[in-house]
């Protein structure tokens, strides 16, 4: 779990000349002529300048090695510029379906690719995304996660998606931005921190809330009785079997307790008190408790188990 | 289908095929001259690419490592053009790209995988390099700058020859020039002469070159005589000089330059403006007419002699100064050296300090050719007949070698020297008085002057048999690589346009376009996964059947239609069959990692495939 400090990830810029074009839009991207953009890199630039050595060297000398040598690096920076564009070219990429995660979290957003033929380092990285590793491409389907992180909750597209290639020798970088519609359900940030929690039972609806502690730790027990079966395991008082005075369960103070409805704590800003609710929401479920969740125009009757609980975060991502 | 999340960072590829093109090119730089600011370059550049290959810690780094390599490569080539050192800096330059692919690749690939593929896109952009190279108009050097290597030379030549104070020719073997002839055919033996320097100054022992012969050239060089002369039947020589001291090069004297770096001298010598101490090559054309050089009237200097050394030798110059005129005074010289008893002797010891050539003359009559030159032109001179000593090497071995282009070898044993006397009829004249010593004759002087072979001859023999080999491989690398040079590109652009120069621009262009093309197809074909292929296979297989009127039923198995097609064509049955088994192998055996064992079951379905043709068309005969 992050800690509360921790700040955010700035959004990354693109550097030159990847900034430069129109981003394309649309579920499916197809890359052709019309939407990719090529240009000689810096190192490319420094190869023409080679060559234009050696043919110096060349004519100065009157020497064919390096007059050819020259011939056949221009012939290869003129070759490049088609492989670097065909190593994209005919790549379609459709954005899959995104599977929600948490604000300040890395998030993986999935992208499928289709490719007529197997493709040499490719890169893909979005606006909010690290710089990520180019990736060969086989011939056929695959699907990529793309991570990114995100400050905000709620339906949340990844921004744009540079797609760029610098292969097979790093003369030309050829590149598009496409900006992929499909959003990612964001769930608000975990974070530590108290929340309101009331008894879903319908006598207490006018009971006072509780405010619980950040930790929710409890052995707090004030009787013993004779151990059944059905008690299971976690209520053996060990201590008491141990020092010989047999097999005991205990018996809480609050045995028959309603399972409890989780609010924001009150005098909290809401964003913060959501974070919280998020991480006790996670933290409950991770313990297989039952709970229920209220917030201004949702309520969430108590339940457990992976439905309840996206159910429960999703609440919390798209509240208000 | 899993979501696998792409990494953001991962380490670079191994350094491995970098090192290797730095270690070839290491191994480049032990013929380069430190000495002179090239070769200083050059091993300043390759240091800078080892350093930053050890510092790179990303690709930026690693792909500035692979530019430095390339243009080190460059570099050699304009210092070290030779075959062997040529096949060093491909390597290196194939090493060097196989590196920047990888590099871009992203991936520590085989190192034959990366080799393979560099090969291939280097052989992919060569077409477009050779339409530049070969159509591109070569520029001039930006200067004439005879800057070069700075360390010393082997030579068996000197500036100053004074016979009188060498006692004996020490026998050098080693190599001086090749010179190869476009039709394969060795120079008459007679002919075998090969001037390199004129010595006109006299002192009474020693002859000297001009003191201003290593300076700027006198005469420029004449770019119109340099093109080709339609019709004439001449034949080009090829020339690879090893390091001299001198900027003049071994010619016969009546062959035309062609390249402008190349200076005939008033005197006769021809002056290369390249730096002298690199291996040197260059292209003459044989003519039936003189040259220029030898209608040069002589200058008062071709007459001086010292008025008080050598009196005996004036006073019979002076005799023969009677006679008519100056041809009557060389055959009277002629006659005079027959009438004596002169012989040729390889160790004949040192003359007297003074009058040294009296004593030659008068008293000892042994010596080698430099006596004999140096005596002759100095009686011509008495005689008042304009005479200088030229020195170069005469005859030379005509090596046939297993491979590449027989040559005329020269070693520095060959080294001679012969006169040279001024008759108005006929401009300067060769007179080899070395010839009317007894019994040598112009036939065995050439091999009189190698001296006698040295020990360990059969040991000798075989090292100078895989010398000769190489030197024609070497040879014939130089005959069709360094021999394409402005002229010959002029002729190449004249053969393929004609007049129209204009067109030069679109014959580049649609070079380029042609070469392009093909580059692409090549590649993309390369880029298409092998199951493309198989399924392009199996397409040719089934029109096969097709046109024997055997169409594939819907949900039919390619068993299933072989088996009808065998039933009805039993001849086809064995090459059905086996192409059966070879699909079976292709589609669903385990993917063979030996790229041996893909190409031999390619192999089997071409094989069977033609087989199968071959059927085809006697099936068809037999039904109609």
């Amino acid at each position: 779990m992050r800690s509360a400090e921790r700040s955010a990830p700035q959004p990354t810029q693109f550097g030159w000349p990847e900034s430069w074009g129109r981003a394309q839009r649309g579920e499916q991207l197809q890359l052709g002529m019309r939407n990719l953009y090529i240009l000689p890199t810096g190192f490319g630039i420094l190869w023409l300048a080679g060559s234009a050595l050696l043919q110096a060297v060349g004519i100065q000398t009157q020497r064919n090695g390096p007059l050819l040598l020259s011939f056949l690096m221009l012939g290869l920076m003129l070759l490049a510029l088609h492989l670097t564009h065909f190593n994209l070219q005919g790549l379609v990429l459709r954005c899959g379906r995104p599977k929600p995660g948490f604000a300040d979290e890395t998030l993986l957003y999935p992208i499928r690719l289709q490719s007529s033929c197997q493709r040499q380092a490719i890169g893909l990285q979005l606006a909010q995304g690290d710089p990520a590793f180019p990736r060969r491409l086989a011939a056929g389907s695959s699907c990529v996660g793309l991570a990114w992180q995100c400050r905000h909750r709620g339906q949340q597209t990844p921004g744009a998606l540079l797609i760029r290639s610098t292969s097979p020798l790093g003369l030309f970088v050829c590149w598009t931005r496409w900006t992929p519609p499909v959003t990612q359900l964001v769930y608000p940030a975990r974070r530590d921190g108290p929340v309101a929690v009331t008894s879903s039972a319908p006598a207490d609806d006018s009971a006072a809330c509780k405010v619980t502690p950040g930790h929710n730790g409890s052995d707090d027990w004030h009787d013993l009785r004779p151990h059944r079966l059905e008690d299971g395991q976690s209520r053996v008082a060990w201590k008491v079997l141990a020092q010989g005075r047999g097999r005991h369960s205990k018996v809480f103070s609050d045995p028959v307790e309603a399972p409890p409805l989780l609010l924001p704590a009150p005098g909290i800003p809401r964003e913060r008190a959501l974070e919280h609710l998020s991480a006790e929401v996670w933290r409950r479920s991770l313990r297989g408790e039952m709970f229920g969740l209220v917030l201004p125009e949702v309520r969430i009757t108590p339940g457990h188990g992976h439905d309840h609980r996206d159910r429960c975060l999703m609440a919390l991502a798209s509240c208000p | 289908m899993p979501l696998k999340p792409m990494h953001p960072a991962r380490g670079l590829p191994t350094r491995r095929i970098q090192w290797l093109a730095l270690a070839a090119l290491a191994l480049g730089c032990v013929g380069l001259d430190p000495g002179w600011l090239l070769g200083a370059f050059t091993l300043a550049l390759v240091l800078v690419a080892a350093l930053k290959l050890l510092e790179a810690r990303d690709r930026r780094g690693r792909r500035l490592v692979a530019l430095l390599q390339l243009v080190c490569c460059g570099l050699q080539a304009a210092q070290q053009p030779d075959l062997l050192p040529s096949l060093l800096q491909l390597l290196a330059a194939v090493l060097a790209l196989a590196g920047l692919l990888q590099l871009e690749s992203g991936q520590s690939l085989p190192l034959g995988l990366v080799l393979r593929r560099s090969l291939r896109v280097l052989g992919a952009a060569l077409p477009m390099a050779l339409v530049l190279f070969l159509l591109v108009p070569r520029v001039g050097p930006f200067g004439t700058s005879t800057a070069g290597p700075t360390g010393r030379a082997s030579t068996g030549l000197s500036d100053t020859l004074d016979p009188g104070g060498i006692a004996s020719l020490v026998d050098k073997d080693s190599p001086a020039a090749r010179v190869a002839f476009s039709d394969d055919e060795p120079p008459p033996t007679g002919g075998r002469y090969w001037r390199v320097l004129v010595h006109s100054q006299f002192d009474g022992s020693r002859w000297q070159r001009d003191e201003d012969a290593e300076q700027t050239p006198r005469f420029p060089a004449d770019v119109s005589a340099m093109a080709e002369v339609p019709g004439q039947p001449e034949r080009d020589q090829v020339w690879l000089v090893e390091p001299s001291a001198f900027s003049a090069v071994p010619w016969d004297g009546a062959a035309r330059p062609l390249s402008t770096r190349l200076h005939p001298e008033p005197e006769g010598e021809l002056r290369l403006l390249r730096p002298a101490l690199e291996r040197r090559s260059y292209r003459l054309k044989e003519l039936a007419s003189p040259l220029g050089w030898q209608r040069q009237p002589p200058r008062r200097s071709d007459l001086q002699l010292p008025p008080t050394a050598n009196p005996r030798l004036r006073e019979l110059g002076r005799r023969w100064s009677q006679l008519g005129g100056p041809e009557a005074r060389v055959l009277a010289a002629q006659a005079w050296f027959q009438s004596q008893n002169f012989r040729y002797d390889r160790n004949p010891g040192t003359l007297p300090q003074v009058n040294g050539l009296d004593a030659f003359l008068f008293e000892r009559q042994l010596g080698f050719c430099g006596h004999y030159a140096s005596s002759f032109s100095a009686l011509m001179r008495a005689a008042g007949v304009p005479s200088r000593v030229v020195s170069g090497y005469l005859g030379g071995e005509w090596v046939v070698p297993m491979g590449g282009a027989p040559y005329l070898a020269l070693r520095q044993s060959d080294a001679h020297a012969w006169s040279e006397v001024w008759l108005p009829k006929r401009g300067w004249t060769r007179v080899d008085p070395s010839v009317w010593a007894n019994g040598t004759s112009g036939e065995n002087l050439a091999d009189r002057l190698g001296g006698a072979p040295t020990g360990n001859a059969s040991s000798q023999q075989g090292w100078r048999w895989l010398q000769r080999q190489w030197w024609g491989l070497d040879m014939a690398w130089s005959r069709w690589w360094l021999g394409f040079d402005q002229s010959r590109q002029e002729a190449l652009l004249a053969w393929l346009l004609g007049g129209q120069r204009w067109a030069l621009g679109s014959l580049i262009l649609g070079g380029m376009a042609l070469g392009l093309g093909g580059a692409l197809v090549m590649l993309r074909r390369d880029r298409q996964p092998p199951g493309d292929r198989q399924a392009r296979a199996m397409a040719e297989l089934l029109n096969q059947l097709r046109r024997l009127k055997i169409e594939a039923r819907p949900g039919e198995t390619l068993e299933s239609l072989a088996e009808r097609a065998a039933a009805r064509y039993p001849a086809l049955a064995d090459p059905l069959q086996e192409l059966m088994a070879c699909h079976r192998e292709q589609r669903f055996a385990p993917p063979a990692t030996d790229r041996q064992a893909q190409r031999k079951l390619q192999q089997r379905w071409r094989l069977a495939r033609r087989r199968l043709k071959s059927r085809n068309k006697g099936a068809i005969r037999q039904k109609s």
